[in-house]
């Protein structure tokens, strides 16, 4: 597979990744894992906004 | 819903526990709150902004097997629309049990017309639709 560097595009496969979180529901924090989701045949919705603090 | 909806900025998890817990707006919030602080993630989504370090708004739909099949951004200053957002996760579903329909502009919701791709179709959109 071509190595996706920036700016995927649709239609591509996006890499594993996986990123640390707050989870809210539980109060403490956890981890965000792509091949978990795949794993659990789940569908995901990345919703990126530019910071905390500010007015989303 | 049937999706994991997980946000994303490039603050740390630390900085989401404050905010959540301090801001009154947000005491209803269930999922997970996504850290990016080196910006990578960002980056691989096309949403990283050199200059301040901060994600734009972008959503992103990814299927159960990995694929990226939906992309939205918007710069700084417009938010974004949960009901259009809705209406494309469920229009993936639909489109993910039935590979061979499309979902035209006007399709809301699970019951609405498709369009099947055919020759009968070419030129007859409008009445198919009707």
């Amino acid at each position: 597979m071509e190595e996706v560097c920036c700016g995927l595009k649709v239609g591509q496969d996006v890499p594993d990744f996986s990123i640390e979180t707050y989870e809210p529901s539980k109060g403490d924090f956890g981890e965000f894992s792509l091949a978990a989701q795949k794993a659990g045949k789940k569908w995901t919705i990345l919703f990126f906004y530019p910071a905390d603090f500010t007015f989303v | 819903m049937g999706a994991e909806v997980v946000t994303v900025s490039t603050d740390t998890k630390f900085v989401h526990l404050a905010w959540q817990r301090e801001e009154k707006m947000l005491e209803n919030v269930k999922y997970p709150m996504g850290s990016d602080p080196t910006g990578n993630l960002s980056r691989l989504f096309g949403v990283y902004d050199e200059e301040t370090g901060l994600a734009l708004r972008g959503t992103f739909i990814i299927s159960p097997e990995g694929k990226l099949l939906n992309s939205e951004v918007n710069f700084y200053n417009l938010g974004r629309n949960i009901d259009e957002l809705m209406r494309k996760f469920k229009a993936n579903l639909h489109l993910a049990k039935h590979a061979n329909e499309g979902c035209p502009a006007k399709w809301k919701d699970e019951g609405d017309k498709t369009l099947t791709p055919s020759a009968k179709l070419v030129g007859r959109v409008y009445e198919a639709l009707k």
